[in-house]
Protein backbone atom coordinates (compact mmCIF):
# COMPACT_ATOMS: atom_id res chain seq x y z
CA UNK A 1 0.00 0.00 0.00
CA UNK A 2 2.99 2.36 1.10
CA UNK A 3 4.35 1.20 -2.50
CA UNK A 4 1.54 2.13 -4.29
CA UNK A 5 1.44 5.35 -2.49
CA UNK A 6 5.00 6.06 -3.45
CA UNK A 7 4.59 5.18 -7.09
CA UNK A 8 1.67 7.29 -7.81
CA UNK A 9 3.41 10.13 -5.87
CA UNK A 10 6.45 9.79 -7.93
CA UNK A 11 3.88 9.31 -11.06
CA UNK A 12 2.30 13.23 -10.19
CA UNK A 13 6.08 14.55 -9.64
CA UNK A 14 6.82 13.61 -12.94
CA UNK A 15 3.46 14.16 -14.93
CA UNK A 16 4.92 17.49 -16.03
CA UNK A 17 8.07 16.12 -17.39
CA UNK A 18 5.75 13.54 -19.13
CA UNK A 19 3.71 16.37 -20.89
CA UNK A 20 7.12 18.12 -21.86
CA UNK A 21 8.22 14.94 -23.54
CA UNK A 22 4.94 14.63 -25.31
CA UNK A 23 4.78 18.34 -26.13
CA UNK A 24 8.73 17.94 -27.87
CA UNK A 25 7.77 15.39 -29.85
CA UNK A 26 4.47 16.79 -31.29
CA UNK A 27 6.37 20.00 -32.19
CA UNK A 28 9.14 17.99 -33.60
CA UNK A 29 6.96 16.53 -35.31
CA UNK A 30 5.00 18.98 -37.26
CA UNK A 31 7.82 21.58 -37.36
CA UNK A 32 7.63 23.66 -40.54
CA UNK A 33 4.97 22.35 -41.78
CA UNK A 34 2.50 24.45 -43.48
CA UNK A 35 -0.22 22.06 -42.15
CA UNK A 36 0.94 21.31 -38.76
CA UNK A 37 -0.99 18.79 -36.43
CA UNK A 38 -3.98 18.78 -39.11
CA UNK A 39 -1.82 16.23 -40.78
CA UNK A 40 -2.42 13.97 -38.11
CA UNK A 41 -5.64 14.19 -39.10
CA UNK A 42 -4.90 13.95 -42.74
CA UNK A 43 -2.30 11.57 -42.84
CA UNK A 44 -4.75 8.36 -41.82
CA UNK A 45 -7.66 10.07 -44.20
CA UNK A 46 -4.87 10.10 -46.82
CA UNK A 47 -3.56 6.22 -45.59
CA UNK A 48 -7.41 4.78 -45.03
CA UNK A 49 -8.17 5.93 -49.42
CA UNK A 50 -4.86 4.28 -50.18
CA UNK A 51 -6.10 1.39 -48.67
CA UNK A 52 -9.54 1.19 -49.20
CA UNK A 53 -8.63 1.60 -52.57
CA UNK A 54 -5.89 -1.26 -53.13
CA UNK A 55 -7.92 -3.86 -51.04
CA UNK A 56 -11.38 -3.26 -52.67
CA UNK A 57 -11.09 -2.38 -55.64
CA UNK A 58 -7.16 -4.12 -56.84
CA UNK A 59 -7.26 -7.25 -54.89
CA UNK A 60 -10.81 -7.30 -54.52
CA UNK A 61 -10.64 -8.29 -50.79
CA UNK A 62 -14.51 -9.02 -49.06
CA UNK A 63 -15.93 -9.99 -45.86
CA UNK A 64 -19.10 -11.57 -46.47
CA UNK A 65 -21.97 -9.59 -44.91
CA UNK A 66 -20.23 -6.56 -43.33
CA UNK A 67 -18.79 -3.66 -44.61
CA UNK A 68 -15.00 -4.02 -45.76
CA UNK A 69 -13.88 -0.75 -45.57
CA UNK A 70 -14.60 0.00 -42.10
CA UNK A 71 -13.28 -3.83 -41.31
CA UNK A 72 -10.14 -3.24 -42.98
CA UNK A 73 -9.65 0.69 -40.95
CA UNK A 74 -10.66 -0.97 -37.84
CA UNK A 75 -8.02 -3.22 -38.51
CA UNK A 76 -5.58 -0.67 -39.49
CA UNK A 77 -5.28 1.76 -36.97
CA UNK A 78 -5.13 -0.56 -33.99
CA UNK A 79 -2.56 -2.19 -35.28
CA UNK A 80 -0.84 0.70 -36.78
CA UNK A 81 -1.09 1.98 -33.16
CA UNK A 82 0.16 -1.16 -31.96
CA UNK A 83 3.45 -1.25 -34.04
CA UNK A 84 4.50 2.11 -34.27
CA UNK A 85 3.69 2.72 -29.88
CA UNK A 86 5.62 -0.52 -29.31
CA UNK A 87 8.49 0.42 -31.61
CA UNK A 88 8.96 3.85 -30.40
CA UNK A 89 8.84 2.85 -26.65
CA UNK A 90 11.69 0.11 -27.78
CA UNK A 91 14.11 3.12 -28.90
CA UNK A 92 13.46 5.61 -26.21
CA UNK A 93 15.00 4.76 -23.42
CA UNK A 94 18.77 3.90 -25.85
CA UNK A 95 17.88 7.46 -27.55
CA UNK A 96 17.62 9.59 -24.25
CA UNK A 97 21.10 7.41 -23.18
CA UNK A 98 22.66 11.40 -22.79
CA UNK A 99 19.42 12.18 -20.00
CA UNK A 100 19.83 9.57 -18.19
CA UNK A 101 23.55 9.69 -17.95
CA UNK A 102 23.71 13.45 -16.00
CA UNK A 103 20.41 13.38 -14.52
CA UNK A 104 17.89 11.22 -11.93
CA UNK A 105 14.87 10.84 -14.15
CA UNK A 106 13.04 7.53 -13.49
CA UNK A 107 13.16 5.97 -16.73
CA UNK A 108 10.46 4.34 -16.76
CA UNK A 109 8.99 7.56 -18.12
CA UNK A 110 10.12 7.49 -21.80
CA UNK A 111 8.43 4.20 -22.85
CA UNK A 112 5.16 5.66 -21.30
CA UNK A 113 5.67 8.92 -22.90
CA UNK A 114 6.28 7.34 -26.53
CA UNK A 115 2.65 5.00 -25.85
CA UNK A 116 1.08 8.54 -24.96
CA UNK A 117 2.31 10.79 -27.62
CA UNK A 118 1.22 7.68 -30.53
CA UNK A 119 -2.42 7.50 -28.56
CA UNK A 120 -3.36 11.10 -29.25
CA UNK A 121 -2.14 10.47 -32.91
CA UNK A 122 -4.65 6.91 -32.17
CA UNK A 123 -7.41 9.06 -31.13
CA UNK A 124 -7.34 11.62 -33.69
CA UNK A 125 -7.79 8.97 -36.42
CA UNK A 126 -10.65 7.75 -34.62
CA UNK A 127 -12.61 10.80 -36.05
CA UNK A 128 -12.31 9.98 -39.61
CA UNK A 129 -12.72 6.49 -38.48
CA UNK A 130 -16.25 7.82 -37.03
CA UNK A 131 -16.39 9.76 -40.30
CA UNK A 132 -16.74 6.57 -42.20
CA UNK A 133 -18.87 4.39 -40.17
CA UNK A 134 -21.62 7.68 -40.11
CA UNK A 135 -21.14 7.36 -44.23
CA UNK A 136 -21.65 3.69 -44.83
CA UNK A 137 -25.38 4.61 -43.72
CA UNK A 138 -25.02 6.97 -46.57
CA UNK A 139 -24.47 4.08 -49.16
CA UNK A 140 -20.49 3.76 -48.68
CA UNK A 141 -19.95 0.45 -49.25
CA UNK A 142 -22.77 -2.49 -49.75
CA UNK A 143 -23.61 -2.78 -45.97
CA UNK A 144 -24.09 -0.30 -42.95
CA UNK A 145 -22.81 -0.73 -39.57
CA UNK A 146 -24.97 -0.08 -37.06
CA UNK A 147 -24.43 2.59 -33.99
CA UNK A 148 -25.49 0.72 -30.94
CA UNK A 149 -24.49 1.20 -26.39
CA UNK A 150 -21.93 -1.50 -26.79
CA UNK A 151 -19.69 1.84 -28.41
CA UNK A 152 -19.30 2.34 -24.73
CA UNK A 153 -16.80 -0.96 -24.62
CA UNK A 154 -14.37 0.48 -27.13
CA UNK A 155 -12.64 2.84 -24.67
CA UNK A 156 -12.11 -0.22 -22.29
CA UNK A 157 -10.81 -2.43 -25.43
CA UNK A 158 -8.62 -0.06 -26.55
CA UNK A 159 -7.42 0.76 -22.96
CA UNK A 160 -6.12 -2.85 -22.88
CA UNK A 161 -4.58 -2.40 -26.09
CA UNK A 162 -2.79 0.76 -24.82
CA UNK A 163 -1.71 -1.65 -21.87
CA UNK A 164 -0.77 -4.66 -23.69
CA UNK A 165 1.31 -2.56 -26.16
CA UNK A 166 3.20 -0.25 -23.08
CA UNK A 167 4.06 -3.82 -21.50
CA UNK A 168 5.35 -4.73 -24.96
CA UNK A 169 7.22 -1.58 -24.76
CA UNK A 170 8.71 -1.61 -21.24
CA UNK A 171 9.96 -5.28 -22.21
CA UNK A 172 11.49 -4.46 -25.84
CA UNK A 173 13.46 -0.84 -24.36
CA UNK A 174 14.86 -2.83 -21.51
CA UNK A 175 16.70 -5.41 -23.90
CA UNK A 176 17.05 -3.14 -26.77
CA UNK A 177 19.98 -1.49 -23.72
CA UNK A 178 21.78 -4.70 -23.60
CA UNK A 179 20.82 -6.34 -27.02
CA UNK A 180 20.57 -3.33 -29.84
CA UNK A 181 20.29 -5.60 -32.38
CA UNK A 182 16.45 -6.35 -31.18
CA UNK A 183 15.77 -3.50 -33.08
CA UNK A 184 16.38 -4.94 -36.53
CA UNK A 185 14.30 -8.02 -35.04
CA UNK A 186 11.72 -6.75 -33.86
CA UNK A 187 11.04 -4.45 -37.05
CA UNK A 188 10.95 -7.97 -38.97
CA UNK A 189 8.77 -9.74 -36.09
CA UNK A 190 6.63 -6.52 -36.55
CA UNK A 191 6.18 -7.59 -40.63
CA UNK A 192 5.30 -10.69 -39.68
CA UNK A 193 3.23 -10.22 -36.97
CA UNK A 194 1.02 -7.99 -39.05
CA UNK A 195 0.46 -10.67 -41.44
CA UNK A 196 -0.43 -12.88 -39.24
CA UNK A 197 -3.07 -10.86 -38.13
CA UNK A 198 -6.40 -10.53 -39.72
CA UNK A 199 -6.10 -6.70 -40.80
CA UNK A 200 -7.04 -6.69 -43.99
CA UNK A 201 -8.17 -10.67 -44.50
CA UNK A 202 -10.97 -12.40 -42.97
CA UNK A 203 -9.87 -14.89 -40.54
CA UNK A 204 -12.04 -17.49 -42.48
CA UNK A 205 -9.57 -18.19 -45.47
CA UNK A 206 -6.90 -19.61 -42.93
CA UNK A 207 -6.62 -23.26 -42.92
CA UNK A 208 -8.11 -24.19 -39.81
CA UNK A 209 -5.41 -25.18 -37.65
CA UNK A 210 -4.50 -21.69 -38.40
CA UNK A 211 -7.53 -20.44 -37.29
CA UNK A 212 -7.26 -21.96 -33.79
CA UNK A 213 -3.83 -21.14 -33.50
CA UNK A 214 -5.41 -17.29 -34.15
CA UNK A 215 -6.89 -16.85 -30.67
CA UNK A 216 -3.46 -16.91 -29.18
CA UNK A 217 -2.42 -13.80 -30.97
CA UNK A 218 -3.30 -10.83 -28.57
CA UNK A 219 -3.62 -8.38 -31.26
CA UNK A 220 -6.40 -10.85 -32.98
CA UNK A 221 -8.24 -10.92 -30.20
CA UNK A 222 -8.32 -6.71 -29.52
CA UNK A 223 -9.11 -6.22 -32.86
CA UNK A 224 -12.16 -9.30 -33.22
CA UNK A 225 -13.65 -7.34 -30.16
CA UNK A 226 -13.85 -4.24 -31.63
CA UNK A 227 -14.73 -5.47 -35.06
CA UNK A 228 -17.67 -7.29 -33.38
CA UNK A 229 -19.28 -4.45 -32.31
CA UNK A 230 -18.92 -2.39 -35.00
CA UNK A 231 -19.46 -4.25 -37.54
CA UNK A 232 -21.72 -6.90 -35.95
CA UNK A 233 -23.85 -4.77 -33.35
CA UNK A 234 -22.57 -7.67 -30.75
CA UNK A 235 -20.94 -7.11 -27.43
CA UNK A 236 -18.07 -9.17 -26.94
CA UNK A 237 -18.87 -12.04 -24.26
CA UNK A 238 -17.89 -11.41 -21.01
CA UNK A 239 -14.91 -13.96 -21.21
CA UNK A 240 -13.55 -12.09 -23.99
CA UNK A 241 -13.61 -8.66 -22.27
CA UNK A 242 -11.95 -10.41 -19.05
CA UNK A 243 -9.28 -11.93 -21.73
CA UNK A 244 -8.44 -8.36 -23.19
CA UNK A 245 -8.10 -7.22 -19.54
CA UNK A 246 -6.04 -9.83 -18.56
CA UNK A 247 -3.54 -9.32 -21.68
CA UNK A 248 -3.30 -6.27 -20.53
CA UNK A 249 -2.46 -5.73 -17.37
CA UNK A 250 -0.48 -9.62 -17.42
CA UNK A 251 1.71 -8.17 -20.42
CA UNK A 252 2.23 -5.18 -18.07
CA UNK A 253 3.14 -6.68 -15.40
CA UNK A 254 5.69 -9.01 -17.28
CA UNK A 255 6.92 -5.95 -18.64
CA UNK A 256 7.18 -3.59 -15.91
CA UNK A 257 8.90 -6.42 -13.71
CA UNK A 258 11.33 -6.74 -16.07
CA UNK A 259 12.00 -3.15 -16.44
CA UNK A 260 12.22 -2.60 -12.75
CA UNK A 261 14.42 -5.61 -12.55
CA UNK A 262 17.11 -4.15 -14.71
CA UNK A 263 16.89 -0.13 -14.75
CA UNK A 264 19.72 0.17 -12.76
CA UNK A 265 21.65 -1.73 -14.95
CA UNK A 266 21.18 0.69 -17.99
CA UNK A 267 23.94 2.89 -16.66
CA UNK A 268 26.46 0.54 -17.68
CA UNK A 269 25.68 0.14 -20.96
CA UNK A 270 25.12 4.12 -22.05
CA UNK B 1 21.30 16.02 5.15
CA UNK B 2 23.42 13.08 3.19
CA UNK B 3 24.81 10.29 5.12
CA UNK B 4 27.23 7.97 2.83
CA UNK B 5 27.51 4.74 4.26
CA UNK B 6 30.19 2.28 3.00
CA UNK B 7 29.51 2.91 -0.42
CA UNK B 8 31.39 0.79 -3.01
CA UNK B 9 31.13 1.45 -6.58
CA UNK B 10 32.01 -0.88 -9.22
CA UNK B 11 32.61 -0.96 -12.99
CA UNK B 12 33.13 -3.59 -15.11
CA UNK B 13 35.28 -2.50 -18.02
CA UNK B 14 34.37 -5.69 -19.84
CA UNK B 15 31.15 -4.07 -20.84
CA UNK B 16 33.20 -1.10 -22.55
CA UNK B 17 34.20 -4.01 -25.04
CA UNK B 18 31.46 -4.31 -27.55
CA UNK B 19 30.37 -7.71 -27.56
CA UNK B 20 29.54 -9.28 -30.82
CA UNK B 21 30.08 -12.62 -32.60
CA UNK B 22 33.37 -11.50 -33.31
CA UNK B 23 34.52 -10.57 -29.95
CA UNK B 24 32.32 -14.19 -28.61
CA UNK B 25 34.96 -16.21 -31.18
CA UNK B 26 37.96 -14.37 -30.22
CA UNK B 27 37.46 -15.23 -26.75
CA UNK B 28 36.57 -18.69 -27.10
CA UNK B 29 40.72 -19.19 -27.75
CA UNK B 30 41.73 -16.55 -25.86
CA UNK B 31 42.17 -16.62 -21.76
CA UNK B 32 40.51 -14.26 -19.77
CA UNK B 33 41.40 -12.65 -16.78
CA UNK B 34 38.30 -11.54 -15.31
CA UNK B 35 39.85 -9.79 -12.17
CA UNK B 36 41.35 -7.36 -14.62
CA UNK B 37 38.07 -5.99 -15.81
CA UNK B 38 36.52 -4.89 -12.56
CA UNK B 39 37.58 -1.65 -11.34
CA UNK B 40 36.75 -0.16 -8.30
CA UNK B 41 35.78 3.47 -8.42
CA UNK B 42 34.68 3.90 -4.76
CA UNK B 43 35.90 1.45 -1.91
CA UNK B 44 33.68 1.52 1.34
CA UNK B 45 33.07 5.70 1.10
CA UNK B 46 31.68 6.85 4.30
CA UNK B 47 31.14 10.40 5.73
CA UNK B 48 28.33 12.88 6.71
CA UNK B 49 27.23 15.77 5.90
CA UNK B 50 24.74 18.07 7.58
CA UNK B 51 22.67 20.36 7.41
CA UNK B 52 24.01 23.74 6.30
CA UNK B 53 27.30 22.67 5.86
CA UNK B 54 29.45 23.05 2.94
CA UNK B 55 31.15 20.08 2.06
CA UNK B 56 34.48 20.07 -0.38
CA UNK B 57 35.36 16.77 -2.08
CA UNK B 58 39.19 17.03 -3.31
CA UNK B 59 41.49 14.34 -4.93
CA UNK B 60 43.47 13.72 -8.05
CA UNK B 61 41.85 13.39 -11.38
CA UNK B 62 39.90 9.62 -11.32
CA UNK B 63 40.28 9.38 -7.35
CA UNK B 64 36.03 9.01 -7.72
CA UNK B 65 34.60 12.39 -6.86
CA UNK B 66 32.37 12.69 -9.92
CA UNK B 67 31.18 9.00 -9.54
CA UNK B 68 30.80 10.00 -5.83
CA UNK B 69 28.23 12.77 -6.88
CA UNK B 70 26.59 10.61 -9.17
CA UNK B 71 25.56 8.05 -7.10
CA UNK B 72 24.35 11.10 -4.28
CA UNK B 73 22.24 12.80 -7.23
CA UNK B 74 20.36 9.13 -8.29
CA UNK B 75 22.00 9.13 -11.30
CA UNK B 76 24.10 5.88 -10.50
CA UNK B 77 23.39 3.23 -8.11
CA UNK B 78 26.14 1.71 -5.71
CA UNK B 79 27.07 -1.41 -6.00
CA UNK B 80 27.16 -1.86 -2.11
CA UNK B 81 26.64 0.51 0.62
CA UNK B 82 23.45 3.04 1.50
CA UNK B 83 23.28 6.87 0.54
CA UNK B 84 20.35 8.50 2.51
CA UNK B 85 19.34 12.04 0.93
CA UNK B 86 16.92 13.91 2.81
CA UNK B 87 15.49 16.57 1.20
CA UNK B 88 15.60 18.06 -2.55
CA UNK B 89 18.63 17.37 -4.51
CA UNK B 90 19.73 20.25 -7.17
CA UNK B 91 22.28 18.82 -9.40
CA UNK B 92 24.82 21.76 -11.03
CA UNK B 93 26.77 18.82 -12.33
CA UNK B 94 25.85 19.19 -16.15
CA UNK B 95 24.34 22.29 -17.88
CA UNK B 96 21.95 22.47 -20.30
CA UNK B 97 20.66 18.05 -19.80
CA UNK B 98 18.27 17.54 -22.67
CA UNK B 99 17.99 20.71 -24.38
CA UNK B 100 16.59 19.88 -27.53
CA UNK B 101 18.65 21.86 -30.58
CA UNK B 102 15.37 21.79 -32.33
CA UNK B 103 13.21 23.49 -30.10
CA UNK B 104 13.56 27.02 -29.38
CA UNK B 105 14.53 28.94 -26.31
CA UNK B 106 11.02 29.31 -24.62
CA UNK B 107 10.22 25.67 -25.34
CA UNK B 108 13.85 24.68 -24.25
CA UNK B 109 13.04 26.59 -20.55
CA UNK B 110 10.24 24.55 -19.82
CA UNK B 111 11.86 21.28 -21.15
CA UNK B 112 14.75 21.58 -18.93
CA UNK B 113 12.89 23.13 -16.14
CA UNK B 114 11.08 19.52 -15.94
CA UNK B 115 14.07 17.67 -16.63
CA UNK B 116 15.39 19.44 -13.19
CA UNK B 117 12.27 18.49 -11.46
CA UNK B 118 10.77 21.83 -11.66
CA UNK B 119 6.59 22.41 -11.65
CA UNK B 120 4.77 24.57 -14.11
CA UNK B 121 3.81 26.54 -11.34
CA UNK B 122 7.53 27.39 -10.68
CA UNK B 123 8.91 27.77 -14.17
CA UNK B 124 5.66 30.32 -15.21
CA UNK B 125 6.61 32.24 -11.60
CA UNK B 126 9.81 32.31 -12.69
CA UNK B 127 10.33 32.63 -16.32
CA UNK B 128 11.21 36.39 -16.34
CA UNK B 129 13.51 36.21 -13.79
CA UNK B 130 15.05 32.95 -16.43
CA UNK B 131 15.07 35.30 -19.44
CA UNK B 132 16.75 38.48 -17.35
CA UNK B 133 19.20 36.84 -16.07
CA UNK B 134 19.82 35.24 -19.46
CA UNK B 135 20.07 38.24 -21.22
CA UNK B 136 18.40 36.25 -23.97
CA UNK B 137 15.06 38.19 -24.16
CA UNK B 138 15.52 39.06 -28.20
CA UNK B 139 15.72 35.61 -28.83
CA UNK B 140 13.39 33.50 -26.90
CA UNK B 141 11.73 32.41 -30.15
CA UNK B 142 15.09 31.37 -31.76
CA UNK B 143 15.57 27.53 -31.74
CA UNK B 144 18.77 26.62 -29.40
CA UNK B 145 20.82 25.20 -32.43
CA UNK B 146 21.14 28.65 -33.85
CA UNK B 147 22.98 29.53 -30.33
CA UNK B 148 26.19 30.04 -29.82
CA UNK B 149 27.94 27.80 -27.42
CA UNK B 150 28.11 30.89 -24.79
CA UNK B 151 24.46 31.81 -25.32
CA UNK B 152 23.37 27.80 -24.32
CA UNK B 153 25.37 27.90 -21.49
CA UNK B 154 23.96 31.20 -20.57
CA UNK B 155 20.93 30.16 -20.58
CA UNK B 156 21.64 26.47 -19.52
CA UNK B 157 22.95 28.50 -16.52
CA UNK B 158 20.11 30.23 -15.23
CA UNK B 159 17.50 27.69 -15.91
CA UNK B 160 19.54 25.80 -13.28
CA UNK B 161 20.19 28.30 -10.78
CA UNK B 162 16.54 29.74 -10.44
CA UNK B 163 15.91 27.87 -7.26
CA UNK B 164 16.50 27.67 -3.99
CA UNK B 165 17.72 24.65 -3.14
CA UNK B 166 18.03 21.92 -0.38
CA UNK B 167 21.00 20.44 -1.28
CA UNK B 168 23.04 21.65 -3.91
CA UNK B 169 25.52 19.50 -5.49
CA UNK B 170 28.50 21.75 -7.39
CA UNK B 171 31.11 20.72 -9.49
CA UNK B 172 33.56 23.22 -9.83
CA UNK B 173 32.06 26.98 -9.86
CA UNK B 174 30.97 26.99 -13.61
CA UNK B 175 31.56 30.71 -14.78
CA UNK B 176 30.00 30.92 -18.61
CA UNK B 177 29.41 33.40 -21.71
CA UNK B 178 31.48 36.91 -22.00
CA UNK B 179 33.35 38.72 -19.06
CA UNK B 180 30.47 40.23 -17.87
CA UNK B 181 28.64 37.14 -17.52
CA UNK B 182 31.35 35.23 -16.19
CA UNK B 183 31.42 37.45 -13.10
CA UNK B 184 27.49 37.82 -12.93
CA UNK B 185 27.54 33.74 -12.47
CA UNK B 186 30.20 33.10 -10.63
CA UNK B 187 28.49 36.08 -8.25
CA UNK B 188 25.49 33.96 -8.23
CA UNK B 189 26.75 30.91 -7.71
CA UNK B 190 28.89 31.88 -4.34
CA UNK B 191 25.38 33.09 -3.49
CA UNK B 192 23.79 29.72 -3.46
CA UNK B 193 26.17 28.50 -1.68
CA UNK B 194 27.27 30.89 0.83
CA UNK B 195 23.23 31.19 1.80
CA UNK B 196 22.89 28.85 4.21
CA UNK B 197 21.90 25.29 2.10
CA UNK B 198 23.47 22.10 2.23
CA UNK B 199 26.39 22.03 -0.29
CA UNK B 200 28.52 19.31 -1.63
CA UNK B 201 31.71 21.51 -3.85
CA UNK B 202 34.03 19.19 -5.94
CA UNK B 203 37.14 21.44 -6.99
CA UNK B 204 40.66 21.61 -8.02
CA UNK B 205 40.67 25.37 -6.75
CA UNK B 206 42.08 25.07 -3.17
CA UNK B 207 41.73 28.72 -3.21
CA UNK B 208 37.62 28.54 -3.40
CA UNK B 209 37.48 25.02 -1.40
CA UNK B 210 39.22 26.73 1.55
CA UNK B 211 37.18 29.55 1.50
CA UNK B 212 33.82 28.06 1.33
CA UNK B 213 33.62 24.94 3.01
CA UNK B 214 33.05 24.00 6.39
CA UNK B 215 34.64 20.75 6.24
CA UNK B 216 36.51 18.97 3.71
CA UNK B 217 36.65 14.91 2.32
CA UNK B 218 39.94 13.96 0.17
CA UNK B 219 39.78 10.90 -2.05
CA UNK B 220 42.15 9.23 -3.08
CA UNK B 221 41.67 5.67 -5.38
CA UNK B 222 38.45 5.54 -4.56
CA UNK B 223 38.88 5.86 -0.87
CA UNK B 224 38.68 8.28 1.91
CA UNK B 225 42.19 9.13 3.12
CA UNK B 226 41.16 12.04 5.04
CA UNK B 227 37.79 13.96 6.62
CA UNK B 228 37.71 16.99 8.76
CA UNK B 229 39.08 20.42 9.08
CA UNK B 230 39.34 22.29 5.59
CA UNK B 231 42.49 23.94 6.17
CA UNK B 232 44.74 20.93 8.12
CA UNK B 233 43.49 18.55 5.08
CA UNK B 234 44.20 21.31 1.75
CA UNK B 235 47.52 21.92 3.31
CA UNK B 236 48.01 18.22 3.53
CA UNK B 237 46.68 17.29 0.35
CA UNK B 238 48.95 20.16 -1.34
CA UNK B 239 52.25 18.88 0.10
CA UNK B 240 51.41 15.39 -0.94
CA UNK B 241 50.23 16.32 -4.62
CA UNK B 242 53.59 18.47 -4.43
CA UNK B 243 56.07 16.00 -3.58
Amino acid sequence: MIKAKAIFGNFKRYWFLMTQLISRDFKKKYKRSVLGILWSLLNPILTMTVMAIVFSQMFRFKVEGINYLVYLMTGLIMFNYFSQASNMAMTSVVENFTLINKVYIPKYIFPIAKCLFIGIDFLLTLIPWIGIIVLSHFGLGEYTCHFNWYYLLLPYIFFCMFLFTLGIGFFLSCISVFLRDIWHIYGIVLTLWNYLTPVFYSIEILPAKLQYLMHYNPMYQFLTAARSIVLYGQRPSFTTLGILGLIGVGTLAIGAFVFKKKQDKFIYYV
Amino acid sequence: MIRIENVSMKFNLGIEKNFSMKQAFIDLFKKKNKKNEEFWALKNVSFNVDKGEVVGLIGSNGAGKSTLLKIVSGVMKPTSGKVVVNGVISPMIELGAGFDPELNARENIYLNGAILGYSKKLIDEKFDEIVDFSELRDFLEVPVKNFSSGMTAKLAFSIATIVDPEILIVDEILSVGDIKFQEKSKKKMMEMIKGGTTVLYVSHSLESIESLCTKVVWLEHGKVVKVGDTKKICEAYYNEQMK
